[in-house]
């Protein structure tokens, strides 16, 4: 797939995520999301942690939304002494965290399927500015080396000194900052390497490149994009007319179908 | 095309003179070898010559550069990389794209080169290069000569009659350094001026044609390779412990990374005291080995403390100060300030680091970066310690400063030491235990024939 088309196709999913407010249809659209990661040549070890991280980051959200929810009307769903689950958070924290799960699902899949220059070249040919196409691609090519620097930073640390934990929040706190201090002098040399590797080979930010493969969609790409958006589009509109409508700026018998849809699925 | 330097230098901008009064002419089809101790001014000499440092630098650089009578300096990038070619040290970090294809492309897609060009010029360079692996594999994944190896093919497609390499040989084994030295040599017969930074001389050497040495930050003198001197390290093997307690043992260890099998059935026992050098190719499975004392992957049985220096001393550097970086160990684990005081004078003096203690580790060289990791290991005195590849890009001083620290131990600790060395595990080590295929071929002591 054309790496253009799977940055459209990612950013269309960012739309639905922002306009889709119930957890039904967002987890609808997680489970999409996640899809393409299961026909990637990653190993089921990573799939895995990807699946427990993203547990983990629903539990964590929809129990702080519920415990901390502090909109009204609520309703408690669970009471235990003066701890109190209010039904609204629970609702509310599901939504932001699959909301969440369904963008990073969905990112990871572009980011570990793409080489970064094919990346790179699909974000420069749709208009994204020279300098922050670079910088979004390098960022994304160097997270997992700089996430294995971090690890061994820390291993390092533990080996010459007593276990982390073995001293006070505050104190174990500032150690873990300390230990960023290394993985950003690694960074910062790498990037000169990088920098260097580029510019002696003689690439040049305002000279357009002739690709040796071109990017080139092919003939399902387009029209699998068109019927994206227009679903996109089709949500996005329903969603502003029930808006409209819930603030009695719109009102007709024809569009009743609109506004329970829209309540009830989306 | 001849490369000529007139009179160049260079000063950081803390005042710090790199480079003074350079005056060098490297010939068509040339190779030439630039060495000299750390700190000498062999990469701004060649960053300089490469166009990087004017171009780049926050210094102030004097004198000329041309190549083929021409400044490269001023001319645009994709004609600028038709006139000099540049690879640094670490080939992971040169690496642009996600296919040896496409790395080879890169340059060629920059300069402007149709399709079917590009396409015919890749043919050429990949049957000269003869990896034996995919094109399209991702060039990360090879081994650290196959990368490099892809990294210069890749610097020099677009047929720039001048390449310069800095260390492209510290991260490599034998068998690497080999393969791209005969590269080298090709590129060399085809015309290309090839001027290589390197320490290692003992293989530099006989490939090279003449030879620059720096000193202070001036060429003081340029010879033939045979009226140099290679220096033999005087240093001495820390004194035995036959018949100490085993402190650290594998039997039959087998690991490997996912489908590849690493270890196939490694038995190796370390005794209190002794030093151990593990020898073999890259990816033999050296470091894996360590990582299994370590505790990083199961399968060692270990007593007391263990403190590994990773490959990267970059990794193992936290603290603002090298007389911190240094102290942190003895300090955490309760050691006395007196006595953590001695012990980090000591080891900084064996490792020639103590004007150095108030620097930030970050911010000195790589050989200076590695002496202060090796100490800041030291310094803990642990029960065993381990060191992966503790000379990479070490001239000769550095690396008999770096053992001589380990000398320095109390009697009683343990090191194995993965290294592509030979004269350095003969000289230094109780035992070398050579890695082949997965398992230990033979372990022999350095009296040994």
């Amino acid at each position: 797939m054309d790496p253009r088309t799977r940055l459209l196709l990612l950013l269309a999913l960012g739309a639905l995520a922002v306009l889709l407010d119930r957890p039904s249809s967002l987890l609808l659209l997680a489970v999409v999301a996640s899809m393409p990661l299961l026909g990637l040549p990653i190993g089921w070890v990573w799939r895995r942690r990807a699946l427990v991280m993203a547990a983990a980051v629903v539990w964590a959200t929809v129990l702080s939304q519920g415990l901390f929810y502090g909109d009204v009307p609520r309703e408690p769903l669970l009471s235990l002494g003066p701890v109190v689950l209010y039904r609204e958070g629970v609702a509310h924290g599901l939504v932001q965290s699959l909301r969440l799960v369904a963008m990073t699902f969905a990112g990871l899949a572009v980011a570990v399927s793409t080489p970064p220059d094919r990346l790179f070249a699909a974000l420069v040919r749709l208009r994204c500015p020279y300098a922050v196409a670079f910088l979004a691609v390098t960022a994304i090519r160097f997270v997992p080396v700089v996430g294995r620097e971090l690890w061994l930073v820390r291993r390092a640390r533990q080996r010459r000194g007593r276990p982390l934990s073995a001293r006070s929040p505050w104190a174990w706190g500032r150690q873990e900052l300390l230990l960023l201090r290394p993985v950003v002098a690694r960074s910062l040399r790498r990037s000169r390497a990088l920098a260097e590797a580029l510019d002696t080979r003689g690439f040049d930010p305002d000279v357009p490149r002739r690709l040796r493969r071109p990017l080139k969609m092919r003939i399902w790409e387009p029209a699998l994009l068109t019927a994206v958006w227009s679903g996109v589009f089709a949500i996005g509109s329903m969603e502003v007319l029930y808006r409209a409508y819930l603030a009695e700026l719109v009102y007709s018998p024809a569009l009743r179908p609109v506004f329970g849809l829209v309540r009830n699925w989306l | 095309m001849s490369l000529v330097l007139v009179d160049c230098g260079y000063t950081y901008p803390d005042g710090t003179v790199g480079l003074k009064g350079v005056h060098l002419e490297a010939r068509a089809g040339e190779k030439l070898l630039v060495t000299g101790a750390s700190g000498s001014g062999k990469s701004t000499l060649i960053r300089l010559a490469a166009g990087l440092l004017q171009r780049h630098g926050d210094g102030l650089v004097t004198g000329s550069v041309s190549i083929g009578g021409r400044d490269p300096v001023p001319l645009p990038p994709a004609e600028r990389a038709s006139s000099v070619a540049f690879v640094s040290q670490i080939p992971t970090d040169q690496l642009i794209t996600g296919s040896i294809a496409d790395e080879l492309a890169f340059g060629l897609e920059s300069a402007g080169w149709s399709r079917e060009r590009i396409d015919a010029r890749i043919d050429e360079i990949w049957s000269r290069l003869g990896l034996g692996v995919s094109l399209h594999r991702d060039p990360s994944t090879l081994s650290g000569g196959q990368t490099q190896r892809v990294v210069v093919a890749a610097a020099t497609a677009v047929g720039a009659p001048v390449l310069l390499l800095d260390e492209p040989l510290a991260q490599l084994d034998s068998e690497g350094i080999a393969e791209l030295l005969l590269l080298l040599s090709e590129l060399a017969e085809d015309g290309v001026t090839v001027v290589v930074v390197e320490h290692r001389l003992e293989v530099c050497l006989p490939w090279a044609d003449r030879v620059v040495v720096l000193k202070n930050g001036a060429i003081s003198r340029i010879c033939n390779p045979s009226e140099v001197q290679v220096s033999k390290s005087a240093g001495q093997t820390r004194a035995a412990a036959p018949g100490g307690a085993v402190v650290a043992q594998v039997r039959d260890l087998r690991f490997g990374y996912g489908e590849t099998p690493v270890l196939k059935g490694v038995d190796l026992a370390i005794r209190a005291g002794e030093s151990v050098a593990l020898l073999g190719p890259n990816g033999v499975g050296k470091s894996t080995l360590l990582a299994a004392f370590s505790g990083e992957i199961p399968g060692a049985v270990t007593t007391g403390r263990v403190v590994d220096v990773p490959q990267d001393p970059d990794l193992a550097l936290f603290c603002s100060t090298v007389r911190e970086e240094l102290a942190f160990g003895p300090t955490d684990w309760g050691i006395s300030p007196t006595e953590t005081d001695e012990r980090v004078a000591r080891v900084a003096a064996s490792l020639g680091i103590s004007g150095l203690m108030d620097r930030a580790p970050q911010a000195l060289s790589r050989g200076q970066r590695l002496r202060v990791a090796v100490g800041a290991a030291v310094t803990t005195e642990p029960a065993l310690l381990l060191l992966d590849e503790p000379t990479a890009g070490q001239d000769r001083e550095s690396i008999d400063g770096i053992m001589d620290a380990l000398v320095a131990l109390p009697g009683e600790t343990s090191v194995i030491f993965a290294t592509h060395d030979t004269e350095l595990a003969r000289r230094r080590a109780h035992r070398i235990a050579f890695l082949s295929d997965g398992v230990i071929a033979r372990i022999v002591e350095p009296g040994d024939p």
